[in-house]
């Protein structure tokens, strides 16, 4: 007689990164492009704890302002071909949060059961926590400086 | 018994008693009073207990009692002084007592879940529980992440399921009891639930739903149908109308019948205490054919609220006759199982406990209750007669003023409308009781009950087994392990 785990939980995972394949499967990295110039970042990321290599890993940028409402300021599908992978995103130097799953059947969407559970592994920066649904920004939320920043997430 | 008997039973954990002393950390041993009915809320060694052969203590070992019974329950209530948030948050301990030569043998281990392993490691309580918010560096990805695997247990594919209600069955090796992972019945439903009450057929085929208001929310009811291997045959939805607390439900040979009790997840706060009883509403009761699940209807009765049911039977004018232990209303979600945690029994606290009702569904019209005047849970029936016209039902009863917990078994005859008992006394806390047939038998009487209960004058735990022709001739035999272990909920015998 367990434990109702109560919930409108789960699915907020696959409402935040759902909607980026739509945007990026064909863009390796997309960028919004500054209006005059300014100082850049490279976000130097690793994934780690990938079980299947292949599919690629859908990633999505945020800032403060973005995180909770899904607007990404950068936004990468990246092919896997081993069970690391890095990339680099080039950023202005900020404060940032990142989301991302592996689509590893590569059908672009994040795989989730009847239920709308996650079914495909994902990760967070500062490799934070799900708390029934995403990370919260002030887990995840980490420094990216010029010129360069490394960073590394594992898949759960 | 009181509804808090069953469902208030505290996690008690200062609890030491003769015979556990060893088993417990030393900094509990300074507390040498706690009651011997502590016992049942008693944290086991993390490295579970036996295999150890459980002595014959009275009788005689039945001819051709040949098997293992296997019981699941709460069994990690405390990590050094602090408790877990409630009873039904502690890690499931499966209990394994095989019977071959007149012998019992009895191996318990813990279920190494997801949440385990990480609590084990830390040496502390981390996931979210029953009333706790959980600590903020555990990951709570999907409920497999809480999943305790402390309410059941089935046998399928070979494979020892330890069942909870939110998450995942968790595959145990049948013998040695080792935890292999989660279960996963087809690809895309990783991480769906699956009830800890999973039905069988006579010829094997398993039943079961996963409930979406005990996990991600919302009103639709997964329905799982395993062949008698272990496959999943079919997996279909269906939408019960409204996000109702679902632990138990039944089915006859035909039919899949889904009580919807007056009692929705509101989702205004985390956990139990989003549910909100509605009485007015009713108890609604959902009948759909097993053929097709888009044949579907619905029956109407005045509110009840449940835990467990019997099981079902379709008589030849589509009546359905089922067997429920009903209450008035939902009997926890006040803070029963978390306020005894301390140690504070109090008889009685929630008001009076589950009766032995038949419902009785006809072809149209609303439903009837028929009450017995029986009170007890843990209802169980002949297995052969799973979904098929009969007559006994087993539940468990009683209950004595000093401690919670059962008392009696209780044999309800629905033909004949009489019932049997045996008293095992107020020094015990009995446990379910399951009907394993006599190899040869037909009848539901050429059964035997055999079931568990904590001696507490002995401080150790036992398994009785009564011949089903007369319970109240009491026990053909007694065994009697070298401890104790924690009260569980249910089990199978296989």
């Amino acid at each position: 007689m367990p434990l109702p785990i109560l919930s409108p939980i789960l699915s907020p995972i696959i409402a935040a990164l759902a909607p980026i394949p739509a945007l990026v499967l064909a863009a390796a990295i997309f960028l919004p492009q500054p209006a005059v110039a300014e100082a850049r970042a490279k976000l130097a990321l690793t994934v780690t704890g990938i079980k299947d290599a292949k599919g690629a890993l859908m990633i999505a940028v945020f800032d403060q302002a973005g995180y909770d409402t899904d607007k990404a300021v950068a936004q990468a599908a990246v092919p896997v071909t081993a069970t690391t992978v890095s990339t680099t995103i080039d950023l202005p130097p900020g404060r940032y949060g990142i989301k991302m799953f592996h689509d590893v059947d590569g059908d672009g969407k994040m795989g989730a059961n009847p239920f709308g559970i996650p079914i495909e592994p994902y990760g967070f920066s500062n490799n934070a926590p799900a708390q029934f649904g995403p990370a919260t920004w002030a887990a995840a939320a980490f420094d990216v400086a010029a010129p360069a920043t490394s960073h590394a997430i594992a898949l759960n | 018994m009181t509804i808090s008997s069953f469902l208030r039973r505290s996690l008690l954990q200062s609890g030491i008693a003769a015979g556990t002393a060893l088993a417990i950390a030393p900094d509990v041993i300074a507390e040498p009073k706690a009651p011997a009915w502590t016992l049942g809320y008693t944290t086991p060694p993390a490295k579970g207990l036996g295999p150890s052969t459980m002595r014959l203590v009275s009788g005689k070992a039945p001819a051709g009692l040949e098997g293992a019974l296997y019981r699941n329950g709460p069994a990690q209530f405390r990590y050094g002084d602090a408790y877990a948030s409630h009873w039904f948050d502690g890690d499931g301990m499966v209990q394994r007592i095989a019977f071959a030569d007149g012998k019992a043998l009895h191996t318990g281990r813990f279920v190494g879940t997801t949440k385990r392993k990480a609590e084990q490691a830390a040496q502390k309580f981390l996931a979210p529980g029953f009333s706790t918010a959980g600590d903020p560096s555990y990951a709570v990805g999907s409920a497999d992440d809480v999943n305790a695997a402390n309410t059941s247990v089935a046998m399928s594919g070979g494979e020892m399921l330890a069942l909870w209600e939110a998450g995942s069955a968790i595959r145990l090796d049948p013998v040695t009891l080792e935890t292999r992972g989660p279960k996963i019945w087809r690809k895309d439903l990783a991480a769906m639930p699956f009830l800890a009450h999973p039905k069988r057929e006579p010829d094997g085929r398993l039943w079961n739903l996963a409930v979406a208001s005990l996990s991600t929310g919302g009103s639709m009811i997964g329905i799982y149908r395993i062949g008698a291997g272990g496959e999943l045959e079919d997996f279909g939805m269906v939408d019960i109308g409204a996000p109702a607390y679902i632990h138990d439900w039944s089915m006859t040979e035909r039919k899949l019948i889904i009580l919807v009790q007056p009692w929705i997840n509101t989702g205004a706060r985390p956990g139990i205490g989003g549910f909100e009883w509605r009485p007015q509403e009713g108890l609604k009761t959902l009948i759909v054919d097993k053929d097709d699940l888009k044949k579907q209807r619905w029956a109407q009765a005045d509110a009840r609220a449940f835990y467990h049911t019997g099981a079902g039977w379709e008589e030849s004018d589509g009546t359905i006759r089922l067997d429920v232990c009903f209450t008035r209303q939902p009997a926890f979600g006040v803070g029963g199982g978390a306020a005894e945690i301390r140690g504070e029994y109090k008889p009685g606290g929630e008001g009076p406990g589950a009766m032995l009702t038949q419902m009785v569904i006809p072809p149209k019209g609303d439903v009837r209750l028929i009450e017995t005047k029986l009170d007890g849970e843990f209802p169980q029936v002949d297995p052969r007669f799973h979904g098929l016209p009969r007559r006994l039902t087993a539940l468990v009863g009683g209950g004595a003023p000093g401690h919670p917990g059962a008392t009696t078994l209780r044999l309800q005859d629905w033909k004949s409308g009489k019932s049997q008992a045996y008293d095992y006394g107020v020094d015990y806390m009995v446990e379910e009781h399951l009907f394993i047939p006599k190899p040869g038998g037909a009848s539901e009487r050429d059964s035997w009950l055999i079931g568990t209960a904590i001696n507490l004058a002995a401080g150790k735990s036992e398994v009785s087994v009564f011949d089903a022709a007369d319970i109240e001739e009491g026990p053909l035999a007694t065994w009697q392990a070298d401890y104790s272990w924690p009260l569980g909920f249910h089990g199978t015998w296989t």
